[in-house]
């Protein structure tokens, strides 16, 4: 009963996210702002589905969503709607919709294509994952990476709208890109957004620290799963350095943002699929 | 600072103060690190990492975070930070706690500024008040024709870099102490025996400790519906064969005794017998799928055990096992037991099941340095708060005063990082006054 439920949110969710990400897109084409409300209504219907899968999820297994990688992926979608929801609503910023949105649709085909339904279904975990601190752990590194995947769309945004000015020269007219915010303001929002996430990764690596010195009496073990997380963290503190320090904003900041991500997604699935290592329950 | 001074000195601690140097360094541990995660690590692959080419491993690339050239790098990095810490300390303690008041008009910031006209009197007073109601700390002046003023609102958070920067030592030491003082190690033991600590299996540094273990069970529970609850170990403390201390353990739930920390890391069962032979009774213990063997004495007779079950999984406990003759690939005989029964083996000696007796596998552990690593975690976190969420307030003003009646107050913010928030705090700092 739960189980369908469940199952039946999941679906919901992958509908109501994918809707969401078209008509974003339809959106910032047609500048229509019944499509654009309809657009946020959509993710924020799809917010809701995920929250109740989540939470289905968690009172079938009786713990934390973390016993295996569907349930890691969900509660990573989770981050970034919630994220990116916050930030369109605080800074009046629909268009990003349109950058974020792709990157919850891309995780869900991503569990319809390679995630049998045994894959899915809820584990028992082994006695290792049962403590407070892993709680912790999966809620900080939600919003970590949700708010680095918003700010991974806002540096495209950033990189799309800055070449087509460098042309507008040239062209008249802008295209979409007419409809984002200035460059210097997505710029600034992009720091906002990376300076709440870098004290939650921070978080994030300290909890996880400390749960697997309860576990098994190391703190830090260097493998391959904690090596990425620091490489992440390293990256964004270059990020928060080059900013302050070399006023490397704009373009280059933009990019940082963007590489950061990509090491976000590399600690994510690369660990669990491309590299051997401990976190091996993830996989 | 000697800025112009060549000497060698010099030169190097010019070239750790640089930050240039710090993102560098930062830069390489993180590409040494992503290698590292690439190539096998003998930590977790051993077979792997011993296949790798003799001139990699040579250079330590199947170790390569216990390699002294990356502790090198880790090392430059504190003195990096060191370096730019300490260049930067004094200058920090001025602007939060050596505030000068503007002594005209000029060194009020020009870009986020203000001007309010009124008595100067009030003025005066209720420049004061207001500082005081919005928990600025401030300083005054009062010169001739000038009085002016300088104040700061959450000042601590001009030191969250520098905490965050310190942190990091703090944390390269608490490892450095856990490596050079600490030791780690594993064993795997049957309910009922004593090992002295000393005898455990080492992966890192040595054992100085003298007492004993005494392992008094070992119970894989499970919950009602079949779900591994928890493995739970009870153990006692012997100092010189007296127990000293004594508490069950489970994963997640560790035991310390003098800074020695008991990890439940395995489990396995195993099962208790006696063999009675020739009037004589040998008590027997054998860990499930023949992990180890007994031979009956002045026989070729070989007894293992294939699978044990605990009384909590299936009402009774129950023990499969095998003998072996000889070197003979096939068992000469093999069954079932439950508990308390006994039977004949191959007429030579008679086998008892007594009942089940797990198997703990403890990690074992002593790091001093953890708590220095929790120290730093906590400064690391609480560097970083201060940096980005408790931001200073600097704001300061000058009231001038032509005829000694009227007042021209200016007041100026100086910008910090997030230059909206500045604006917002000059307002209102301006409009409280002006009430
Ligand atoms: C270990 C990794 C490091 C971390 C986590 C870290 C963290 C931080 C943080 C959070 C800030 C404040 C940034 C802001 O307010 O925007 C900061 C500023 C700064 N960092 Fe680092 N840092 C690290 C390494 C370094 C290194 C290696 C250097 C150079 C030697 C350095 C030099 C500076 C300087 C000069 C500032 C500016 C301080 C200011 O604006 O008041 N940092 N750092």
């Amino acid at each position: 009963m739960l189980e369908n439920l469940e199952v039946t949110m999941f679906y919901c969710l992958v509908m109501a996210s994918t809707l969401g990400m078209l008509l974003y897109w339809i959106w910032i084409g047609s500048k229509h702002e019944f499509v654009g409300r309809l657009a946020t209504y959509v993710t924020i219907i799809a917010l809701l589905a995920n929250t109740s899968a989540i939470i289905l999820r968690m009172i079938i297994s009786g713990h934390a969503p973390l016993s295996n990688g569907y349930e890691f992926i969900l509660t990573f979608i989770w981050g970034i709607m919630a994220v990116y929801l916050f930030a369109e609503v605080r800074y009046k910023l629909r268009s990003l919709g349109a950058f974020v949105m792709p990157i919850p649709f891309l995780l869900l085909m991503f569990i319809i294509m390679s995630m049998g339904p045994q894959e899915r279904i809820a584990q028992a975990i082994p006695p290792a994952l049962k403590s407070q601190w892993l709680t912790f752990h999966v809620v900080t590194a939600m919003l970590a990476y949700g708010a680095f995947a918003t700010s991974f769309g806002i540096g495209i945004m950033y990189l799309m709208k800055w070449s087509r000015e460098q042309k507008a020269e040239k062209f008249q007219s802008q295209g979409i890109v007419s409809r984002f915010p200035a460059l210097d303001i997505l710029d600034e929002l992009s720091y906002k957004v990376v300076k709440f996430a870098f004290p939650l990764l921070t978080l994030c690596i300290i909890t996880g620290a400390i749960w697997a010195d309860y576990a098994w009496g190391t703190y830090w073990s260097w493998d391959p799963k904690e090596t990425w997380s620091l490489i992440t963290w390293i990256i964004y503190a270059g990020y928060l350095h080059a900013r302050s320090m070399y006023g490397w904003r704009g373009k280059r900041a933009a990019w940082m943002a963007v590489f950061g991500f990509v090491a976000v997604l590399f600690t994510f699935f690369g660990v669990n699929y491309l590299l051997p290592g401990l976190h091996s329950y993830a996989q | 600072m000697v800025e112009n001074s060549n000497s060698w000195s010099d030169r190097l601690w010019r070239a750790f103060s640089s930050m240039k140097l710090g993102l560098a360094l930062l830069g390489i541990i993180a590409f040494v690190a992503a290698i590292g995660t690439l190539i096998p690590q003998l930590e977790q692959e051993p077979e792997k990492a011993k296949a790798v080419g003799q001139l990699w491993q040579t250079m330590g690339f199947t170790h390569l975070y216990s390699t002294v050239w990356f502790s090198l790098l880790l090392g430059l990095l504190c003195i990096n930070l060191i370096v730019c810490s300490v260049q930067r300390v004094n200058g920090i303690y001025k602007r939060t706690f050596k505030l000068k008041p503007p002594s005209k008009l000029e060194q009020i910031p020009q870009k986020n500024r203000m001007v309010v006209q009124g008595t100067f009197a009030p003025l005066q007073e209720s420049v004061q008040k207001v500082l005081k109601q919005q928990g600025y700390h401030f300083v005054l002046s009062d010169q001739s024709n000038l009085w002016s003023f300088i104040a700061i609102k959450r000042r601590l958070g001009n030191w969250g870099s520098l905490i965050t920067h310190l942190s990091f030592v703090v944390l390269v030491l608490g490892a450095l102490l856990g490596s050079i003082l600490g030791f780690k190690g594993y064993f795997m033991q049957g309910a009922g025996s004593t090992l002295p600590i000393q005898s455990i299996q080492l992966s890192k540094g040595t054992v100085s400790e003298t007492f004993s273990v005494r392992i008094n069970s070992a119970e894989d529970r499970l919950l009602p519906n079949g779900e591994r609850d928890n493995w739970y170990t009870n153990m006692s403390i012997l100092e010189n064969g007296q127990e000293v201390a004594s508490d069950t353990l489970s994963v997640n739930h560790p035991f310390v005794y003098k800074g020695i920390t008991f990890y439940q890391a395995n489990f396995s069962n195993g099962a208790h017998f006696t063999a009675a032979m020739k009037g004589q009774k040998i008590p027997v213990i054998l860990r499930e799928q023949g992990q180890n063997y007994f031979q009956a004495p002045g026989t070729d007779l070989y007894l293992i055990a294939t699978t044990i079950m605990g009384s909590s999984t299936s009402g009774q406990a129950g023990a499969s096992y095998q003998i072996y003759k000889g070197t003979g690939e096939q068992p000469v005989q093999s069954g079932q037991l439950t508990s308390g029964q006994t039977i004949d083996v191959q007429g030579t000696y008679q086998l008892t099941f007594d009942g089940t007796n797990g198997f703990t596998g403890l990690q074992v552990k002593k790091d001093p340095g953890v708590t220095v690593i929790w120290l730093g975690c906590a400064l690391l976190l609480g560097g970083l708060l201060l940096a980005f969420y408790w931001q200073p307030q600097v704001i300061s003003g000058t009231l001038q005063s032509e005829d000694g009646i009227q007042g021209n107050l200016t007041v100026g913010a100086l910008s910090g990082k997030v230059s909206g928030n500045t604006r917002k705090a000059l307002e209102q700092f301006v409009s409280a006054v002006t009430k």
